[in-house]
């Protein structure tokens, strides 16, 4: 088993994240996509510390894990202040900003 | 041997999932089948001899990420009952895009000659872990903290009521 | 040989969780009405001793109603999930001293704390699931609020882990702190229990602190009265089983008991030194019988803390919701933030070489 496996698979998670995104409409399930994304970067880390960098891949996957909860924590917030004000969360609905 | 087969099988329910989390049309379940695929994802890191990052992730994710998104889609609910419709509509380009994002990802990745020269060396243990987070990295470490207490911080004042 | 071991321990882990569950059920009943001034279940069998197996048989035997407008895959699973998760977290929890060359635990993580850790915040999803999947809203409320109480107090029982980490680590001359179950156990053996503060003096406020810190918080985590806001039959009818009938409310029940086996099994492991006792148990001793003398120690250890939780749960009345949230935050947190803060500062101070 090579680096180039667990890479690709890595790749294949990303872009099952991509196509999320793009489809989604609720904010909600943009975030879940965000979140496999995020879990596809840190799977490449840990395969690059298991192959060549050591300890190093798991140190920053964890900075990584750490910034995700940050970010969903704070999209959370804007989503639960965007149902308050708008009594949904389909982000193609809400575009006052672009008028 | 054995192993081969275990990580070919974790990586097979790994993307099932992913796809799951991806196409499901109840925004529950693809909340839950997130939460599948983190935990598939926590087995494959213990294949990749992390077992500390592992138990990590399960904890941190499918233990505060997760509920925190349930809580969110129960918040953000329109309509009652147990169905919360995801709304997904396919623009056109959608899938050629990644398509071909991940086309070219694989192509990149398979045709890096310094990639195949990689080889196993011991991904070092949790004691390691510690030691790189409070020696080395100690700043991004303090610099992360102070993040976190942003975040939260963040998050009280977006979600307060009253004046927000 | 070593299959032979590997199945044999499995058999004893799953042992104590199963026939201790039963029992808790009969306790809980017995104990409460011996509180409460009644006679108690007494008609199956002598002192009414099968009552559980009626009970078991009365649920197995009742139709299975999955109300109209449900998620059914996710209604159903919501009971397994609850049940599971308690029974995998048995595996890392060292009962008894070695035998021979064979640990007497199932598996010998290195990483088993986190592995407790983990396992326990999966648990809540059966509860969450179930509730939501319901489509009933007293359900709704009853399994937000577990999500809440559980991630609440997730974060001492978190820290109070650490704090017994750090207690390891203090008396060990390598001063290698161990997430190693067994690891914790041994050195509890070896210089003293952690309620006592482990190997050293001034460790003693911050052990039995500590001890009251996990001891309540595995109580709230289990959603046991006076934390049982999941259930809370007064305000929520039956919380996030109400809609349950037959099996799955029998997995729900059950499974609270396992979780209570479980965090039983993990305060004893942490802080009343697993298998071990004083002039009863030799760590140095890997005989067959001094092996089955330890796991005799550990299940009366399990069974003394039991009972407390039991005693606890109909002597005590319940929090009201925004209490539990209030003592979690403002009260827990605090305190066992203080808690580490002393110990590694006197540990720093008193153990510098």
């Amino acid at each position: 088993m090579d680096v180039r496996f667990y890479l690709s698979l890595a790749a294949v998670l990303f872009v099952t994240g991509v196509y999320g995104i793009l489809t989604r409409r609720n904010a909600i399930g943009i975030m879940l996509s965000v979140e496999l994304m995020a879990n596809a970067l840190n799977l490449n880390l840990v395969a690059f510390g298991r192959y060549g960098a050591g300890a190093l891949g798991q140190v920053f996957a964890m900075f990584s894990i750490a910034l995700t909860v940050t970010e969903v924590v704070v999209g959370l917030g804007i989503v639960v202040l965007l149902y308050r004000s708008r009594h949904d969360v389909m982000v193609n609905l809400a575009s006052e900003m672009k008028r | 041997m054995l192993a081969t087969v275990a990580v070919v099988v974790i990586a097979v329910v790994l993307i099932a999932t992913a796809v799951a989390v991806v196409v499901s049309d109840n925004l529950v379940h693809s909340v839950f089948w997130l939460a599948a695929m983190l935990i598939t994802t926590a087995l494959l890191y213990v294949m990749l001899e992390a077992p500390f990052l592992a138990a990590i992730q399960v904890m941190l994710y499918t233990g505060g990420v997760i509920t925190m998104m349930l809580f969110g889609v129960m918040l953000t609910q329109r309509d009652p009952g147990s169905r919360v419709p995801s709304a997904s509509e396919a623009p056109g380009w959608a899938a050629p895009v990644a398509l071909g994002l991940g086309a070219t990802l694989l192509v990149a990745i398979w045709t890096t000659p310094e990639l195949a020269a990689l080889t196993p060396t011991p991904s070092g243990d949790a004691q390691k872990i510690g030691h790189m987070f409070l020696d080395r990295y100690l700043i991004a470490f303090e610099a992360l903290s102070v993040l976190l207490l942003a975040g939260m911080i963040g998050a009280i004042v977006l979600a307060r009521k009253g004046d927000a | 040989m070593t299959w032979l071991w590997f199945f044999a321990k499995i058999g004893v882990a799953l042992g104590i969780i199963f026939s201790l569950g039963p029992v808790c059920i009969m306790g809980d009943r017995k104990i409460s009405a011996w509180i409460q001034g009644r006679v108690g279940p007494n008609r199956v069998g002598p002192w009414g001793t099968f009552q559980p197996i009626a009970d078991i048989l009365k649920l197995m035997m009742k139709e299975v109603i999955v109300p109209d407008g449900v998620d059914k895959v996710l209604f159903l699973g919501g009971p397994l999930i609850v049940f599971i998760a308690p029974v995998f977290g048995y595996c890392v929890i060292p009962f008894g001293n070695q035998i021979g060359e064979e640990k007497l635990q199932v598996v010998n993580l290195d990483i088993g704390l986190l592995f407790i850790m983990s396992v326990l915040s999966v648990g809540v999803y059966g509860i969450t699931l179930g509730g939501w999947a319901s489509n009933n809203k007293f359900s709704l409320m009853g399994s937000l609020r577990a999500s809440a109480q559980l991630i609440s107090y997730e974060l001492t029982f978190g820290l109070t882990m650490l704090l017994v980490v750090m207690m390891s680590a203090s008396a060990d001359p390598l001063k290698s702190a161990s997430v190693d179950l067994s690891k914790i156990v041994l050195h509890q053996a070896e210089y003293g229990w952690n309620i006592f503060g482990g190997a050293t003096w001034w460790g003693l406020p911050s052990g039995l602190i500590g001890f009251v810190l996990l001891f309540t918080c595995a109580m709230a985590e289990n959603n046991r009265l006076p934390f049982d806001m999941a259930e809370c039959e007064a305000e929520l009818v039956g919380g996030y089983h109400t809609e349950y009938s037959g099996m799955g409310f029998a997995m729900y029940m059950f499974s609270e008991y396992c979780s209570m086996i479980l965090s039983a099994s993990l305060i004893v492991t942490l802080f009343l030194g697993g298998w071990s006792f004083p002039y009863l148990t030799d760590p140095a001793d890997h005989s067959f019988l001094a092996g089955v003398i330890s796991i005799g120690v550990f299940f009366t250890k399990i069974c003394i803390i039991l009972f407390l939780y039991i005693q606890l749960r109909w002597t005590l009345p319940r929090f009201r919701y925004d209490q539990v949230m209030s003592l979690g935050w403002k009260t827990f947190l605090p305190l066992a933030l203080v808690n580490i803060g002393y110990m590694a500062v006197i540990g720093v101070f008193l153990e510098k070489p």
